[in-house]
């Protein structure tokens, strides 16, 4: 952890008494949490608890699901997430998703990284280039492929591919950073050229992050909340939630007796 | 080994014979399949190939007997059976020979004896030779053939001849020097030349049966028409048609006067000059009597025909054709008495020629100087004769004499037509109509048809197939899927009735209305688009999920129906016909649209069959590409999305480009049903075999035509083969825009493969 922790406004993501639905099936119970601004804040808990689905409704890519209902309310600097004023289509421009399964476009890597911008109507030949630099610099990607920029993004490997998706989540520099366990489908020397980036990241953005991995979280987090069935079972400072568990859940959970 | 330790159960590591058995049964079960296909595929290919290729197969020409006669032949005939040739020696002396035995059977003509024969022709059609004697008298004999069957023998040839009355020529004087006869059944006509050099004159005489109170009626002269004066200089050779309704006379200048014989008279219509001031070589007419073939001295050879050079001209004679010149020499010619076929040649070497393709069937050389020639009655053989009687018989054996690479995919100048045309005409009403078989006009109507449908049912089908992929909620596309699979399981009989019987009929009275729905539609959905853009995003909100199509579709439907009420609105403000018999004006786009363009209006149109063919072809297409974009995977629209791409944006940037190889496919399936489509076309086009793109007039499409013809075409006949062409053609035409097609979607599907 660096000794200076940047600014941070402790509840720039509200999480009010949230409940979410899948149809019949209810996913998550009345959540209630603040997520600070400006930190790494990992979600864990075992599959099918509802992490992701938390997650997420953060940008509400869960709009594009049939069906779902949700109670309570999320918002993002004070602001509803579901007022009938919010575009999700800008709502989305402030808020990044990386996705569990890197998934590059059939496109160059030049063209993934611009494609936030391109699909905002900017074309700038000069901030596309910008952008893509910037961008690439800061998933730690630029010195690897800044020669082929305009072969295709399929040409990458498995964590190139993914630090480009994270490029081109945070090319349009959202505020927010949602991240679905992007080190799922990486292999462990991937894993920690990601895990790095993450806590490099943390300067500018507030990230979210779902993990599977308990080290993941103790390394690159600095808030942990523990999930269980769709409830929130415990919340707080990684280092306290994973020295000095409160639930026996949780401590159940984190020394790996049910998964 | 006693002392291994046991493994606990040896069976499970074996496999069941059971099991062994049935894969190796399944294995023999789908190879067999597998080959059952291959060799169906080979056996449609070779059935098909069987019944086209003899289409382009040269005509087959072998020796088939050789007899002498000793006998000149001013005048060689033969029997419909080609058995028994005769040869006329110009005076009274008849000789028939047997083909098969040389048998010689010589008969004197009576009454011939005593008088001095000058001009001799022949009319191979009805046996008759004309004859003309010294004293000015024209008449002639005919000769006859009768099959006999007796006591269970081969048929026997059985020859007769009856003279026919004399014509005393009043006009002119000195022994006849050219003559020929023409008869239609109903009337005659003699045409002859008297004297030579520049006294000599030309008479046509026109006969008629006049009826008698019992049996057949009384032969007699109606009118005698001196035409000498109207020929400029000395008749050099003179025809009158099989008929007898035409009368053709080169002259020594070298111009060919027509003269129509007819119960108004003899008059002339047109003088010609083919070779310039050559007078040609040889002139006769081709089966049909409507055509001239004319060769000069130096071997060039054309054929002349009757055709209304001007919409509502006169028939007259123009060139039409140009074969291949003869070597110079002494000229042969016979003309088929079936099609349009004739045997010519220069000298040994001959050649059966085709006019209406211009294409030489046959060439080849035979061992006599041919100083006559004649082809039976069924065209199945060719006779010719040597100065010195001998004569040579050959069999033909050209069952399609009208096809060939010119006749289906070329221009051709038929018979009666004012240039070469692509047409198709395969029946008509009479014996010696000319049956016309170019594929062009099909395969224009094939193209036409698919162009119209799938001008219609390309983009409908695609944007519903994106709507439905991309903006439709779950809830209602689980609905309108199925629906559209449904649809196009509709047979298309049913789609072809209701397009000729009920639609064609509606929209023939609303064109108007159609154009307006055709632009008012589009434009309303893009304003309602704008407007919505404009609306506060707290309503738009109200509308999430995609359940916006609950406002859309009933807008749509307003604005479909204001256009269809436009319609006559429209109409009586733009297509205003003025009857040009009353000069009253009358609003009716049926009426209006000939007139302003000079193209038809027809009930059953492109425009129906554009409308009808959408359902057919319409949920194809959109079946396959709505998967093709459903498939897109959720990883890719939820990245984009999530990175702040609207819906639309999501379609065009990622769904389109990876679903590009799926929708290509389902446009190719599209197409292809759209080109093989038969009952649609059969029942809503008309079936006009037309090559024009008019909206408002139908066509016949490759596979209209073999559903349509097939049934009364008989088999093995050209007409038959060349249905069988023109399912080639279409298999082609498929083959060739599938193999294309299928080269682009590799392409397509390389560039945006997915890992
Ligand atoms: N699209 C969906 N439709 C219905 N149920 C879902 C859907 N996505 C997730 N669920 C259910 O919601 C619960 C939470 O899922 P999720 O948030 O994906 O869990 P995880 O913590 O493993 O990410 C699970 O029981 C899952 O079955
Ligand atoms: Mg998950």
């Amino acid at each position: 952890m660096p000794a200076t922790l940047p600014e941070s406004r402790p509840d720039f993501i509200r999480v009010e008494n949230f409940s979410f639905h899948y149809g019949e099936k209810q996913a998550i119970f009345d959540i209630d949490m603040a997520i600070p601004e400006h930190r790494v804040t990992a979600l864990i808990g075992p599959s099918g608890c509802g992490k992701s689905t938390l997650l997420r409704n953060m940008n509400r890519m869960n709009d594009l699901i049939e069906g779902v209902r949700h109670e309570g309310d999320i918002r993002l600097n004070g602001i509803s997430l579901y007022d009938p004023s919010v575009e999700v289509i800008s709502l989305r421009k402030r808020v990044g998703m990386v996705f569990q399964k890197y998934n590059p476009f059939a496109k160059s890597i030049y063209e993934n990284v611009v494609f936030s911008l391109r699909v905002a109507g900017r074309s700038r030949k000069s901030e596309l280039d910008e952008t893509v630099e910037r961008s690439l610099k800061a998933a730690a990607l630029w010195d690897e492929v800044k020669d082929r920029l305009h072969d295709s993004a399929f040409g990458l490997s498995g964590g190139q591919q993914q630090r480009l998706c994270i490029a081109r989540a945070i090319a349009n520099q959202p505020e927010i950073l949602l991240m679905d366990e992007p080190c799922a489908a990486l292999d462990p020397l991937a894993t920690l050229k990601i895990e790095e980036l993450i806590t490099k990241l943390s300067d500018d953005y507030t990230i979210v992050i779902v993990t599977h991995n308990m080290e993941q979280a103790t390394r690159c987090s600095d808030r942990t909340a523990f999930l269980y069935m769709g409830r929130l079972i415990e919340y707080g400072d990684t280092l306290q939630v994973f020295n000095k568990p409160s639930h026996p859940e949780t401590e159940a959970y984190i020394t790996g007796r049910f998964s | 080994m006693p002392d291994m330790p046991k493994s606990p159960d040896p069976k499970r590591f074996e496999v069941s014979r059971a099991t062994l058995w049935f894969d190796r049964f399944m294995g023999w079960l789908i190879r067999f399949g597998g080959i059952a296909v291959i060799v169906a595929v080979f056996g449609i290919f070779y059935f098909v190939g069987k019944e086209v290729i003899p289409l382009f197969r040269s005509a087959q020409v072998e020796a088939a007997g050789e007899v002498a006669s000793g006998s000149a032949p001013a005048v060689l005939g033969v029997d419909e059976w080609g058995e028994m040739p005769f040869f006329y020696d110009g005076a009274d002396k008849l000789v028939f020979v047997d083909m098969q035995s040389g048998e010689r059977r010589e008969e004197t003509i009576a009454g011939l004896t005593d008088l001095k024969v000058t001009a001799h022709s022949y009319d191979a059609v009805h046996h008759r030779v004309a004859l003309g004697l010294d004293d000015g008298r024209v008449g002639s004999f005919l000769v006859a053939y009768e099959r006999k069957f007796d006591d269970g023998r081969d048929p026997r040839v059985e020859p007769s001849v009856t003279p026919e009355p004399w014509f005393t020529l009043k006009h002119g004087t000195g022994p006849v020097t050219a003559v020929s006869y023409g008869d239609s059944g109903a009337g005659r006509a003699i045409v002859a030349k008297r004297g030579n050099g520049d006294d000599s004159t030309v008479s046509v005489l026109r006969l008629g049966m006049k009826r008698g109170l019992i049996g057949k009626g009384k032969l007699s002269l109606l009118e005698e028409a001196d035409i000498t004066g109207e020929l400029g200089s000395e008749a050099m050779m003179v025809r009158a048609s099989q008929n007898g309704a035409m009368v053709l006379v080169a002259s020594a200048s070298g111009g060919i006067h027509y003269f129509l014989a007819d119960s108004g008279g003899v008059s002339k219509r047109q003088t010609f000059a083919p070779f310039g001031s050559m007078a040609p070589k040889q002139m006769d007419f081709l089966f049909g009597g409507v055509s001239l073939v004319l060769t000069d001295r130096e071997g060039q050879q054309e054929q002349w025909s009757l055709f209304r050079p001007s919409e509502d001209g006169e028939r007259l004679f123009g060139k039409t054709k140009e074969f291949p010149p003869l070597a110079k020499g002494p000229v042969t010619f016979a003309a088929s008495q079936r099609n349009r076929s004739f045997l010519t040649g220069s000298g040994r070497e001959l050649s059966i020629r085709h006019s209406t393709s211009g294409a030489v069937r046959w060439e080849g050389a035979v061992d006599i100087d041919p100083a006559a020639a004649t082809l039976d009655a069924k065209g199945e053989h060719f006779v010719i004769a040597a100065a010195d009687g001998a004569a040579r018989r050959y069999a033909i054996h050209d069952p399609h004499p009208e096809a060939g690479w010119r006749a289906f995919f070329g221009k051709v100048w038929y018979e009666g037509g004012a240039g070469p045309v692509y047409q198709w005409q395969s029946t008509g009403g009479s014996d010696d109509f000319e049956p016309k078989y170019s594929m062009v006009p099909l395969i224009f109507g094939s193209l036409k048809g698919t162009l119209y449908a799938l001008m219609f049912s390309i983009p409908v089908a695609l944007l519903a197939a994106v709507f439905s992929a991309a903006f439709l909620p779950l809830s209602v596309k689980r609905i309108v899927k199925p629906v559209m699979e449904i649809m196009s399981s509709l047979p298309s009989v049913v789609l072809g009735f209701l397009a000729g019987l009920w639609l064609a009929p509606i929209l023939v009275t609303r064109v108007p209305s159609v154009m307006v729905m055709v632009v008012i539609v589009p434009l309303a959905a893009i304003l309602l688009g704008y407007a919505w853009c404009r609306l506060p995003i707290g309503f738009r909100n109200r509308f999430a999920g995609g359940s916006e199509w609950l406002i859309v579709l009933p807008f749509l439907a307003l604005a479909g129906w204001a256009g269809w009420s436009l319609g006559p609105v429209l109409e009586s403000w733009f297509f205003i016909y003025k009857d040009p018999a009353s000069g009253r004006e009358i609003a009716d786009f049926r009426l209006w649209w000939p007139q302003a363009t000079g193209i038809p209006f027809e009930q059953r149109n492109s425009l129906v069959l554009g409308f009808m063919m959408g359902f057919a072809v319409i949920p194809v297409i959109f079946t396959i590409a709505e998967d093709a974009l459903s498939n897109v995977p959720k990883s890719l629209t939820a990245a984009a999305a999530a990175l702040g791409a609207n819906r639309w944006q999501v379609v065009w940037t990622v769904m389109l480009p990876v679903a590009a190889s799926g929708i290509f496919s389902a446009l190719m399936i599209g197409f292809g049903r759209a080109v093989g489509e038969t009952m649609i076309m059969v029942m809503a086009t008309g079936n006009t075999p037309i090559t024009e793109w008019n909206l408002f007039s139908g066509m016949r499409t490759l596979s209209a035509n073999i559903a349509v013809e097939l049934p009364e075409a008989p088999v093995g006949s050209t007409h038959y083969r060349a249905l069988f062409l023109g399912a080639v053609v279409l298999f082609a035409m498929t083959f060739v825009m599938n193999t294309i097609a299928e080269l682009l979607r590799q392409r397509l599907r390389e560039r945006n493969k997915l890992v």
